[in-house]
């Protein structure tokens, strides 16, 4: 329960909506017994023989009290269940914000499916435990026990016996929930069976074809189906036992009013307005206790819940900046390497290994080698989004001893997978930009991304939105667009990780030639597939399989060596040619 | 509530179809077949509907009777036997008891019966659906996302099954029971019975507009919510560019833009439901108050009995129950509606080969032995109207022998393979075997009778043994020892636990694709077919299972007629024939030395193919 009372303290710091709902709660059902109280004595009075007269009186009464129990109920509603959507949305944030915050390991390491069940799920667990919960508990906590009082006032033998069927109940749902979970887990195996046996019969239809397996996928696929069908049947028994007994604990507190009430009645020690007392406080007290059950079986769900929104907000960045940390004025870019490594949790080898290079300010460095050489590692590591061992120094000053924020921000990054958000145009490329960006100077951005001409032609400019919902750009396009988005933030040093890829070699020449006219002074540390786009750079590593550098030099100096450069060279030479035939 | 804030696609996340009758008329052509299960659960509401009606009969007749009895006998004189009294009280007792045990038995059977009519009929839906599937055409899962045709067979049908019951059998009932229940109110008390009914559209129209209301509503939470979701996704992936420029702050700022955009529709909903209750509550007194005032008239002038009145009472809260429901069935019909109409969609789309079934001609084409010509004549063929794959291709495979193609990425390749196999028709042109187009042959004959190697290929979950024979009666257990020892894939098999009957996870996820070309290869082996057509592996595999795919390959290639899109350097040297295809047009064909002596795109492909593997 402690893990669930912290939940419960965020949800009771909305203290005024939360009183509000709360005295509404009670208001609400008094009004409600109030209104069983005046039928039962109106009946009492008719059968006195009293004029009918005050019927009149006793409508209007009637609908007064229900216009009260209604105005109590909505207020009652509106606050407790709006406040439980307050938490939910501050716990996402929370947890938005704590994710964000994370390194790159951790995101490395956990499938984003989970995270997001947790954000999404889970704190729909615990919302619906606090606010739903809470109220209809409260609500039958109200309800129960003052309609129970008021029937004991009138005969307090029945009043008591009248529970013991809901008490029956209680223990026999004891009994049959765990046949519920029982089959409706396997109703959720057999519904994933059946999905998988699709799945896999889709992605294989050529082989399904091919081998003329259809009758034979028919009847497996069958078979899961019938698999399913019998789980659901047994699941709609057991749903059918509890439904069964819900409505028996009902009917034999009716048996119960009809024997003892009927007995009263004859005996003359109970009046028959009160019976109608008994018989309509039956109707109303029932739904708040099937509720109690509803909120018992979201317990544990909302208990692990919150035990796994816990663990997320538990975790800890990997670093923190060091409280001497020093300030960057006015960063130049030039970086130095010695004997950078990485790892990857859980590896065996490093991904990258001891790799020393001097990039002076201002030059450009390119970086080779084949497939899982660790290029892009190399290149996380220099933003610390890894944090690598070995020394990596900004300016002759080792990383560790600069202000995270003051070390990314000379740093303009152009990812792998060329990342875009589903905003607008412009959105994506301001992104890139600590300040606001002039109209101006987007529109010089993308030209200088060799992207003016295509923005010219989207249906809305700039304003257009980027995604499945606007504009699909093709993969060159977004490249580009995650060049300017770099460039917005005139850094001193840009990293492009394979970032022309799907850039055709002309406009990749045009490109870097605005790269080197528009940046001057600016470092760039360019890694690449096609060696094209690091011909013309200062110096050029070569990294082999192992994560080391294997060789290193110009790209002249690369080419007149044996080995993987110069292969690779002429093979991509040879390829160049071949599409142009 | 105003929906112009959301996009017009997100609007229709729900058809906005209420009710469609030509839907209704075919699903009740599925349900047909198990017409007994829906009369079972007919049965079943019927009698829990009439012992519903019952339980309140007795309270009268208990309390307006014995009790009633006692009671003015008592009255009269304290002192009076009222023995008789009793015993019938304890008759009528007995008999609510016995009713009540009753209804105990048809509440389980209501919801279990019910359920099970629904699978069942929903059950059989699914395999009639996965059934036609089969029977369509590459074309058509090619073009759709498999992701969502794996939702047609399950959520799509599973809502369909909220229509069967919950949906179609209950509602009927529903009107049944608010009919059924004001007709015999009339009979009770015509009076009271009227107040009832002028009371009743006010509920059922509360219900309805209130329930119209929340659809929308939900609607705009469910449109919010996957836009909030779709954020935090984008931003999870995007994390890297998101830490790198430092805009933790900035992404956090349009989360709370999402969360507020969602909250203001989440309100919307807390808002319509907290009226929603009190509103009906309120028709409700309104109809009790009503009976009460008329009711305690009757009561006074002894034109009704207290015994009368409560059972009157009861009544009401028989009828008030399935209204306040209705509008929650008809939100439910509507989302199975939308969920039909793909089914059925699925349902109407039809093969566009001819149908997959025996073909006249020629005769005894599965069983006389295949010489296993194939012959392209003056092929094109396009995927998409306007861009040729294919132009004009024309060659042959003389039984026995092995043509290697080789082009670039794009190139057509492939397209020859799903050509051959008949997965697609050529636009023009025709492909022949041993003379017979193959318009004339039953696709699936076509197929068995063709072994194939995919690029990557797939195994389906089961154990190996049962991915090599795939179910064909041609493959014995010598057969297959036979391929085993022939590719040399026993190797492979004696390595793994439980050798052949080692389990394949999906996919076959836990071998590597050179081991899953291997065993492919040994499949095909396996059916000892006259034609192969063999897809290369391009991605690198280890050097030993390289070596025995390379001698499986050749043991497969072996006397029969082969159509090898090759990527081995070993396969093209041995080819009998090598088509260079570029742009989808046959640009250059002979022998490896021919065309590497010709210098034209075949020995630039090689040079630039087979650079590394030549050495």
């Amino acid at each position: 329960m402690a893990r669930l009372w912290r939940f419960f303290r965020r949800f009771l710091r909305h203290k005024k909506q939360l009183i509000g709902g709360f005295l509404c709660i009670p208001l609400a059902q008094l009004a409600d017994i109030a209104i069983t109280v005046k039928i039962g004595g109106a009946l009492d009075r008719l059968r006195a023989g009293s004029p009918t007269d005050f019927l009149a009186g006793i409508f209007w009464i009637i609908l007064g009290l229900s216009a009260f129990k209604g105005v109590f109920r909505y207020l009652q509603r509106w606050w407790i269940v709006a406040v439980s959507r307050y938490v939910e949305n501050e716990l996402k944030q929370e947890l938005f914000d704590k994710l964000v915050s994370l390194p790159l390991a951790f995101h490395a390491r956990s499938r984003s499916g989970d995270v997001v069940s947790r954000v999404t799920s889970d704190v729909e667990n615990i919302r619906m435990f606090l606010g739903p919960g809470v109220m209809y508990t409260l609500g039958a906590v109200v309800m129960v026990p003052a309609s129970i009082a008021l029937l004991c006032t009138l005969n307090a033998p029945l009043a008591l016996t009248m529970i013991l069927p809901l008490v029956l109940m209680g223990f026999g749902m004891k009994f049959f929930t765990p046949h519920l979970h029982r089959w409706s887990e396997a109703v959720q195996e057999s519904i994933a069976e059946i999905s998988s046996r699709a799945q896999e019969n889709f992605s294989g239809i050529r082989v399904v074809k091919g081998y003329g397996l259809a009758a034979q996928q028919c009847a497996r696929f069958d078979e899961a189906s019938e698999r399913n069908r019998q789980n659901q049947v047994n699941l709609g028994r057991s749903r059918g036992l509890t439904h069964a007994l819900t409505h028996a604990a009902n009917d034999l507190t009716f048996v119960t009013i009809l024997v003892l009430g009927g007995w009263a009645m004859i005996d003359r020690s109970l009046p028959a307005g009160d019976l109608f007392k008994f018989i309509d406080l039956t109707f109303k007290v029932f739904w708040p206790i099937i509720a109690l059950g509803w909120i018992a079986g979201m317990y544990p769900r909302a208990y692990a819940s919150a035990g796994r929104i816990d663990e997320l907000l538990a975790e800890q960045p990997l670093f923190s900046d060091p409280h001497d940390a020093l300030r960057l004025s006015s960063p130049r870019g030039a970086l130095t390497l010695r004997g950078l490594s990485y790892t990857y949790a859980g590896a065996a080898k490093p991904a990258v290994s001891g790799v020393s290079v001097d990039v002076p300010a201002g030059s450009v460095l390119g970086i080779v080698g084949p497939t899982g050489s660790g290029k892009s590692t190399l290149v996380l590591c220099l933003g610390r989004l890894l944090e690598p061992q070995g020394v990596l120094e900004l300016d002759g000053i080792d990383v560790r001893r600069l202000a995270l924020s003051d070390l990314r921000a000379c740093l303009g990054y152009v990812p792998q997978d060329s990342f875009l958000f589903s905003e607008r145009y412009r959105d994506n490329i301001a992104f890139g930009s600590d300040t606001e960006l002039s109209d101006a100077r987007i529109q010089e951005l993308v030209e200088l991304a060799c992207m003016k001409d295509e923005v010219a032609h989207f249906p809305k400019g700039l304003e257009t939105l980027v995604g499945e919902r606007g504009v699909t750009l093709s993969g060159g396009q977004r490249q580009r667009t995650c060049i300017a988005r770099a460039l917005a933030r005139d850094p001193r040093v840009l990293i492009l990780d394979d970032a022309l890829s799907a850039v055709d070699t002309e406009t990749e020449a045009q490109l870097l030639a605005n790269l080197r006219r528009a940046g001057e002074g600016r470092t760039v540390i360019v890694a690449a597939h096609r060696l094209s786009s690091v011909a013309r750079a200062e110096r050029i590593l070569v990294l082999g399989k192992d994560g080391r550098v294997e060789a290193q030099g110009t790209h002249a100096e690369l080419l007149e060596r044996p080995g993987w450069y110069r292969e690779t060279w002429q093979r991509q030479q040879a390829q160049k040619e071949l599409s142009v035939l | 509530m105003s929906s112009t804030d959301l996009d017009p696609e997100e609007d229709d996340l729900v058809s906005s179809k209420a009710w469609d009758n030509a839907i209704l008329l075919r699903l009740a052509r599925y349900a047909k077949p198990h017409a007994r299960l829906f009369y079972a659960s007919f049965g079943v509401l019927a009698m829990l509907f009439m012992l519903d009606m019952l339980g309140p009969w007795i309270w009268r007749h208990a309390l307006d009777g014995p009790v009633h009895a006692a009671v003015s006998a008592r009255e009269r004189d304290p002192a009076a036997d009222i023995g008789t009294f009793v015993r019938q009280f304890w008759y009528w007792v007995g008999g609510y008891l016995l009713l009540v045990a009753l209804s105990v038995v048809f509440r389980y059977h209501e919801v279990a019966q019910l359920n099970r009519t629904g699978q069942t009929v929903i059950a059989d839906l699914r395999s009639r659906l996965f059934r036609h599937m089969q029977s369509l055409d590459l074309v058509f899962f090619d073009r759709r996302p498999t992701g969502a045709l794996v939702t047609r067979v399950t959520s799509d049908v599973e809502n369909l099954n909220e229509m069967f019951t919950s949906g179609l059998v209950v509602l009927l009932f529903d009107f049944v029971k608010i009919v059924g229940v004001l007709a015999f109110l009339y009979w009770l008390n015509w009076r009271l019975a009227l107040v009832v009914t002028a009371g009743t559209p006010f509920l059922i129209g509360v219900s309805l507009v209130f329930r119209g209301g929340a659809r929308r509503a939900h609607r705009a939470v469910r449109a919010r919510l996957s836009r909030l979701n779709g954020y935090l996704q984008e931003v999870l992936q995007g994390i890297r560019v998101v830490q790198v420029f430092r805009r933790e702050k900035a992404v956090s700022a349009r989360f709370a833009q999402h969360l507020d955009g969602y909250l203001a529709a989440n309100l919307k909903t807390i808002f319509l439901f907290a009226l929603f209750f009190p509103v009906i509550d309120f028709v409700v007194s309104a109809i009790q108050g009503t009976t009460l005032w008329s009711g305690g008239l009757s009561i006074a002038g002894a034109q009704l009995s207290y015994g009368e009145f409560v059972q009157f009472w009861f009544y009401l809260a028989l009828l008030v129950a399935p209204i306040r429901e209705l509008g929650e069935r008809y939100n439910i019909l509507q989302s199975a509606f939308a969920s039909a109409e793909r089914i059925f969609d699925i349902l109407d789309t039809r093969p566009t080969l001819e149908p997959e079934r025996e073909k006249t001609s020629p005769p005894g084409f599965s069983t006389l032995p295949l010489r296993g010509h194939v012959r392209f004549e003056h092929v094109s063929f396009s995927y998409t109207e306007g861009t040729e794959v294919l132009h004009d291709l024309s060659f042959e495979i003389r039984p026995g022998e092995t043509v290697a193609v080789v082009g670039a990425t794009g190139a057509g390749k492939s397209t020859l393979v799903n050509l051959l196999l008949r997965f697609y028709e050529p636009s023009s042109g025709h492909i022949t075997i041993d003379g017979h187009d193959l318009t004339e042959l039953d696709p699936a004959r076509l197929r068995r009778a063709v072994g194939l190697v995919l690029q990557e290929d797939f195994l389906f979950a089961g154990t190996v043994k049962e991915n090599l024979i795939l179910e064909r009666e041609s493959v014995t257990e010598e057969s297959l020892e036979e391929a085993l020892a022939a590719s040399r894939a026993d190797e492979l098999v004696a390595r793994l636990p439980g050798g052949l009957a080692h389990p394949v996870a999906e996919r076959g996820a836990t071998f590597s694709t050179g081991e899953r070309q291997l065993l492919a290869i040994a499949r095909a082996l396996a059916g000892d077919p006259r034609i192969v057509v063999l897809d290369e592996a391009t991605a690198s595999v280890d050097s030993n299972t390289e070596a025995q795919i390379e001698s499986a390959t050749r043991k497969l290639l072996e006397g029969r007629s082969a159509l090898v899109i090759a990527h081995r350097l070993s396969t093209v040297r041995r080819a009998t024939r090598i088509l260079v295809l570029h742009r989808g047009k046959l640009r250059e064909q002979g022998t490896h030395a021919q065309l590497l002596a010709q210098d034209g795109i075949y020995a630039r492909l090689h040079r630039l193919q087979f650079a590394e593997s030549a050495g």
